[in-house]
Order: C-alpha cells, then structure tokens, then sequence
C-alpha cells in the first residue's frame, strides 16, 4: 500500500531520515515509535506527500506518487499539536470535502456523521479559541477521517487527551478501518497505545529503523575510555554500564526481556542495578506483563504473569530492575 | 541680536489659530478646489495602491514560500528598496518619461497616471516586503494542513492568506499611506498643475510655500482623514476578534 523507497532527508547538511525500505501494507495499523527527534514526524511528513525527500521515493498501491493534490488526497495527516483554520469546526470539517467538490447534501450528512463518530456534534459551531488542546486533536482526527482517505497518517494523536478519550479515539479509528479498510500509520510515544492498538511496531532512532524492540532506547554520548572494561554512561540521573568500543553519540537499547526484576536489590553478576518504583503494568499479549518501573530514567522490562503475582508487582510497589552491560546494545 | 518678545509668541499662535479656522472653514464649506484635489488624491493612491498589492502580495508570497535560486538576493533588492528616496524614483521616472526618454512616447508626463506609475514603483517593494514577512510569520502547519487536506497551491496560499490577514491589510495600509503621503515623484512626474495634477501632498508644498498656511493645513488635515478612514475600512473588512 505505502512504501518509502531509499528514502533519505537531510535538513541544513544533517540527515535526519535514512530508510531503505518502509511499508505499510493495505488494512495495517503500524506504529512508530521513537525518542523525540528520531525521525517520526519527517517520515510521516513525507509519507503525506508534504515535503520533497533529499533522496528516494513514495510509492501508493506499487506506483510512485507524485507531489500533486491529486495524489495527496489518497494520504492524509493529521500533525502533533495541529492546528484548526479559522472559522467554526464545522467549517473545518467541510474543507477537504470542498476541495473535492463534494456537493451540499453530501457534504451535511458526511459531517453530521463524523461528528456523531468522534462525539464532536456539540463543537460544531465553536471556533478554535473555545476548544481545549484535546478537543482540538479530536476534531484535527475528524477533519481527516470524514475525507475516508486510503492512508491516514497521525502523529501522536492522543498527545493531549487524557486516558478516556485516548481509548475512545483509538476504538473510533479501529471502527472505522473495520468499516472500510482504512491503513493507518501512527506515530507515538505511549508505547502502551502503540502495543494496544498496532498490528506492528517499528522503532526509529536518529532516522533509522532498528531491529529491536522500542522500549528503553536512551540517545547518549559515549565518553572515550578504556574497552576493556564497561564504561559508564550518564543517562539522566543514573549511570549505565555499557560494554563497547565505540565512542561518541550514539542510541543504548536495553532490550526489556533482558531485565530481571526483584523486589529487594540482590547480588547478581549485573553490572547495573537500579531500584525504584512500579509505575504500571501493561498486558500486550495474554500471559506476558510490560513492568514500566521508575527509577529515576523509565525502564521497562518484560516478565510474566506468574513472576508477577510471585513477586507481588504492584503499581506504587517497590522493584530492583538489574541487567548485565553486556545486555546494553548500542546503535 | 533682538531677542523674541513675548508679543513674538503671540503672533505665532495666533497665526497658527488661523490656519486652523482656514482649514476648519475650507473643510466644512466645501471649497470645490479642496474637493477636486481630494479626490484626485484618493484616486491615484486606490490605483497606485490596488496595482502594487495585486503584484506585490503574490511576489511576497513567492519570496517567503518557494524557495528558489536567488531568493535571499531578491530579498535584499526588495528590502533596499523600502529605503528608496521618493525624488530618486521621481528623477528615474521623469528620464523615462520625458519627451527624449524610451516612454516619451507614450506621453505620460505631467499626467495623474505618471504620479500613479511613481506611486507604484514605491509602493510595490512596500508590498512584497511587508507580505513576505506577514506569510512567515504564519505558522507552516496551515499550509501543510490545506495541502494534506486536499487543497492545491492557490487555495493553500488563500488558507495562509486568511491566517495572516492582519499583516495583509498592514500592507494594504502601508502602502495607501505610501501613495497618498508622497510628494517627490508626485512633483517631478506630475507638474502640480492645477486641476489636472495637483495632489494633496504638492499641493501642501506649493501653499506652504506662497505663505498660505490654513489652505496648507486644511489640506494636511484632510490627508490624515483619508488615512483614518482607510484604517477603519480596513479593520471592518477584517471581522471581528483574533478567531
């Protein structure tokens, strides 16, 4: 369906974007998910068609798209923090149908029912200024959604609503690719979300896809020093300890199967041991458990159900995270 | 050396109280030559004004989104020629215009069009600077957003263009302001020959200098009407709040 080919983008001499190959296939929801500046918004700008590539291409259904409105229409984002036009939601809402030449009664009955989809029907006649940064993501949703585009692109999309509405707004989405087989490809820091809600999840750091799982990526700057022994890297707070060569920046990955969780700190060959609290528990799949533990960075380690109840995590609930330095992988 | 005497000072406001019942007079009696000077006025500067913001809104337009070879250069040419003297595009104008220049023959010299061409030329790098700062100032979200909403490049740059109004009818005011309130091409290209090129501005020279104030100032008050009522025209045309 949607495939960037060799896509590269650099801005002022700095690549910010290196893709060989990316593809969402027709009907898939898959998420990106990434550090801040990693790269997600220029994929998805690109995806959409908005900016010119360095380098590489975007191809639609096994065609190259071109940057016209007309191929545009077939990819629609939705950006962070988007931003409504002037005049009443309503009007908002209309605007893509507009440029379709969408005609009167259409247009009325195709509003009136992405309004009742996204609970919007009472800000119709609000205008900007009167919406709470939520309400206004939710209409942004609504304003792509009621063009039923073949590619929606949102970039994190449930940024300013609180859980309720987050929950809502992904079940309105899964609606309506059961409806009529919508593509979505989202970008998102709520790894939750992106777990619940995806088919697939990719992970971008510094502009690249890399093979791993997303959680616990830390963008650092790797001191020089002797590689015979694990150096330490300051993340935030805490140091980690990294076995590798390599000097200067660069992405540790902690991958979160490689965390051994324990109620008490306990003497173990791990070089890194950090003890702090259970934020939450998340359930991706029946039987396993994403412990999200604070300990002064986020950590979140993969253990399962029974080690769960055996050690009693709780949200609140006091836990030791330890991993080896040779468990730290550096991109 | 004399030094002023208080009976000085009271000459002085006196003849200053004068000019202003002239000018109060002129106003209200509705002189026929006031009132021909006026309109002349108005008329060269909504031409002038209409033609440099038709061409210079879109090349402001095209200054601050295309990016294109030469456009910082062109910047530059544009922001040197804010700071243009109006007697210098006056002389410039009268070479081309004069009967042994490359236009003379098109006899446009000492006409109110000739005062129009010179309002132009001074008006336009008014416009495009002015528009290509108000479009960047207008966040590219709103470009964006038309463009992946469907909308292709006239009605994206319509979707800026209402964002960034309130600057737009800046530059509509500047440069209104910039062809009424100018004199030097006005007298060079247009003569200030009653009845047929006299405008508000040469017109205020001219009796300021033959020592006849209150016509002078009635006139200058009139100029600061104009001004206040494109204002206001303006602000009604924009609509109410910051929406």
């Amino acid at each position: 369906m949607l495939e960037l080919r060799g896509v590269r983008q650099r801005y002022e001499g700095r690549t910010v974007l290196e893709l060989d190959h990316f593809t969402v296939a027709h009907g898939a929801i898959v998420a990106i998910v990434g550090p801040n500046g990693s790269g997600k918004s220029t994929l998805l700008r690109l995806a959409a068609l908005l900016e010119a590539p360095s380098a590489g291409e975007v191809w639609l259904d096994g065609r190259r798209a071109p940057r016209t409105a007309a191929a545009r229409r077939r990819v629609t984002l939705v950006e962070q923090r988007p931003v409504l036009f002037r005049g009443s939601v309503r009007e908002n809402l209309e605007f893509g149908l507009r440029m379709r030449g969408t005609g009167r009664a259409e247009l009325e009955a195709r509003v009136e029912a992405v309004a009742r989809q996204f609970a919007i029907g009472g800000l119709l006649n609000r205008a900007r200024r009167e919406l709470s940064e939520g309400e206004i993501q939710r209409v942004a949703v609504a304003r792509a959604v009621v063009l039923e585009p073949d590619v929606l692109l949102l970039d994190e999309p449930a940024s300013s609503a609180d859980r309720a509405a987050a929950l809502q707004l992904y079940q309105t989405l899964q609606e309506e690719r059961r409806r009529r087989g919508l593509t979505i490809c989202l970008a998102s820091h709520q790894l939750e979300d992106a777990y619940r809600w995806s088919d697939d999840l990719r992970a971008l750091a510094d502009g690249r896809i890399v093979p791993i799982s997303p959680e616990n990526l830390f963008r650092v700057e790797l001191p020089a020093g002797s590689p015979e022994v694990a150096r330490h890297v300051r993340v935030g707070p805490v140091e980690i300890a990294v076995a590798t060569e390599r000097t200067g920046p660069a992405i540790l990955a902690v991958p979160p199967s490689d965390i051994i969780l324990s109620r008490a700190p306990v003497a173990t060959s791990a070089r890194n041991v950090f003890s702090g609290r259970v934020t939450r528990l998340v359930r991706p799949r029946p039987g396993l458990v994403h412990v999200t533990a604070d300990v002064g960075i986020e950590l979140v380690a993969a253990v399962t159900e029974e080690a769960v109840r055996e050690l009693d995590l709780v949200p609140g609930g006091p836990v030791t995270c330890a991993f080896k330095a040779s468990a730290v992988r550096v991109f | 050396m004399d030094r002023p005497s208080l009976g000085d000072g009271r000459r002085r406001v006196d003849f200053l109280a004068d000019g202003l019942r002239r000018a109060l007079h002129l106003l209200l009696a509705g002189d026929a030559e006031v009132l021909g000077i006026t309109l002349l006025t108005l008329k060269i500067a909504l031409v002038a004004t209409a033609i440099a913001c038709v061409l210079g809104i879109p090349a402001g337009f095209v200054l601050a989104t295309r990016p294109f070879w030469g456009r910082r250069a062109a910047l530059t040419v544009v922001n040197t020629a804010l700071a243009f003297p109006t007697v210098v595009v006056g002389l410039l104008l009268f070479g081309l215009l004069s009967r042994r220049g490359p236009l003379g023959g098109l006899g446009l010299l000492y006409t109110w069009q000739a005062i129009v061409v010179g309002d132009v030329l001074l008006a336009l790098p008014i416009a495009a600077a002015l528009s290509a700062a108000a479009v960047q100032g207008v966040d590219p979200r709103f470009r964006r957003t038309a463009e992946t909403l469907g909308a292709g490049p006239w009605r994206s740059a319509w979707t800026v263009a209402r964002e960034a109004r309130f600057g737009l009818a800046t530059v509509v005011t500047a440069a209104f302001g910039q062809c009424t309130a100018e004199v030097g091409a006005a007298l060079i290209v247009g003569g200030n020959i009653r009845g047929q090129t006299r405008t508000l501005t040469t017109a205020v020279a001219l009796y300021t200098g033959q020592g006849d104030f209150g016509l002078a100032l009635a006139l200058g008050c009139i100029l600061l009407l104009l001004a206040l009522l494109v204002n206001v025209a303006l602000q009604a045309l924009q609509g109410p709040g910051r929406a």
